[in-house]
């Protein structure tokens, strides 16, 4: 099974408006599913310039499905699901 | 040609164990129509508060006079009649070493009472072209010596304090009379034999960290090192925001072709431009994201140079040198910045002028300033507090 990829844009507007927490989603992530995640930083997932898609911050789960406002707990209970649906 | 060569003058400083104030004073000055640097170091009697009046006294008035081209015996007098006379020793005192160099000519160098300057031409040292003695009807008892030198091209020459020369003294067996002057030129030579390269700035803090090394249980004088470095500058190029044209795009990831070591692609949107242009993914290490410290953590483009995030970043490093706060206080994005601009003679900022809307956004809980104007600031703050050249281009 391919890892689940979580992509988190550390462009400023999104650093800014709450991605800065996001950094330690790493560590958050339970015991079980970290060796089925991938985190990475990206350097600017130029979403915030486009509008209708919510608002930074973003998150990209597997290099298509967006988040806006991304959040901790949102971004591990979606990370939960996804792993939940893959197994 | 005198147009590619720079001069680097750094100096490191260490203050007498248990004293607040350092009482050795270092001043640069560039007199940029005349292309001329200038350097004054001067050791004021004593230590603490007191000496560091008298010497920051001494090189105010020295660089001044030396700007203004005053007579060297003329400039000695007025500033020997202005020092306050110590309570203590009944006399005022403060010595200095200047240098003062036309980029393209010699260079001319004063001293009194301080160490002979060593001038090196790789490893070999260089005799002056002239070396005469003078001194005032005033203060007989003070000697001027006054030189002129050709310096060349990868040229150093090396100005201290007592506190260098006299480390050691004391305290190590091997060292009757402290390191002395000859020891300073071996270890020079010796650092200079190793690094052929080495900057100004290393071989300063490295020739007054032996000092201090020398001296186990504490600063005993206040110690003070000069090097001033004739090259050709070490370029580093900031390419910072997307061009106002999608078009110049592939021009402007061009100008990020000058090596690993000497670029950095400040901006997401700037970074994504290079990642496209020229094929080369940023990379970010996960413990990197832990560790960035209130800022969007540093990536790498491999081959290409290092990638951060854009105006909170150029932020931080504009704060740091306006407040001239050293590099390791600051997070990981901006110290790598600070770190690199220090290693290089000569910083161009490539701007894209395309402002990112989103930063517009009321929502965001920060002023952003706009790029253009945060790099004026930060250009401003290089030439005056750091004497770094720096030139800006806009896409």
């Amino acid at each position: 099974m391919d890892k689940i990829k979580v992509e988190i844009c550390c462009g400023t507007a999104c650093y800014l408006l709450g991605a800065a927490n996001l950094m330690s989603i790493e560590d958050e992530i339970p015991a079980e599913f970290r060796d089925k995640v991938e985190v990475e930083a990206r350097t600017c997932l130029e979403l915030c310039e486009k509008e209708n898609l919510g608002g930074a911050p973003y998150v990209r789960f597997n290099g298509e499905e967006i988040m806006a406002q991304a959040t901790n707990e949102k971004v591990l209970a979606r990370i939960e699901e996804l792993v939940g649906g893959a197994a | 040609m005198a147009d590619d060569l720079f001069i680097e003058m750094e100096a490191a400083q260490y203050t007498k164990t248990g004293q607040g104030a350092c009482g050795d004073d270092v001043r640069f000055m560039t007199v940029e129509k005349e292309n001329r640097h200038l350097v004054a170091l001067s050791d004021g009697l004593g230590s603490g508060v007191k000496a560091n009046v008298l010497a920051t006294m001494t090189t105010s008035m020295a660089i001044k006079f030396l700007e203004s081209n005053v007579p060297m015996l003329e400039a000695v007098e007025i500033i020997m009649d202005s020092l306050p006379v110590c309570e203590v020793r009944k006399i005022g005192y403060a010595t200095f070493s200047l240098f003062d160099f036309r980029l393209g000519g010699k260079a001319r160098i004063s001293e009194m009472g301080n160490p002979g300057y060593i001038h090196l031409r790789g490893t070999e040292e260089v005799a002056p072209l002239k070396d005469e003695q003078i001194v005032s009807s005033h203060w007989p008892d003070r000697e001027v010596r006054k030189c002129e030198a050709d310096f060349r091209s990868g040229d150093r020459i090396i100005l201290c304090s007592d506190g260098v020369t006299q480390s050691g003294l004391g305290v190590r067996k091997d060292m009757k009379f402290g390191w002395r002057r000859s020891g300073v030129l071996s270890f020079a030579r010796e650092k200079i034999a190793a690094d052929p390269d080495i900057s100004a700035r290393d071989l300063s803090e490295a020739i007054a960290r032996k000092a201090l090394y020398l001296t186990p249980d504490g600063c005993k004088d206040d110690i003070s090192c000069v090097v001033c470095y004739l090259r050709h500058p070490r370029v580093m190029r900031i390419l910072t925001g997307p061009p106002f044209y999608k078009e110049h795009d592939a021009e402007y990831a061009r100008q990020a072709t000058l090596g690993f070591d000497h670029v950095v692609i400040c901006g997401g949107t700037t970074a994504n431009i290079m990642e496209r242009e020229l094929g080369v993914k940023v990379k970010v290490k996960l413990s990197d994201m832990r560790t960035s410290g209130g800022l969007p953590p540093v990536g790498t483009m491999e081959g290409v140079g290092i990638a951060t995030e854009g105006i909170l970043t150029l932020g931080r490093v504009l704060t740091a040198l306006e407040q001239m706060r050293p590099a390791d206080r600051e997070p990981a994005a901006a110290r790598a910045i600070l770190e690199r601009m220090m290693r290089h003679d000569r910083i161009e900022f490539v701007i894209g002028t395309k402002v990112n809307e989103s930063h517009q956004d009321p929502n965001v809980p920060q002023d952003l300033e706009l790029r253009r104007s945060v790099v004026k600031r930060i250009a401003a703050a290089l030439e005056k507090n750091y004497r770094k050249k720096v030139t800006v281009n806009y896409y």
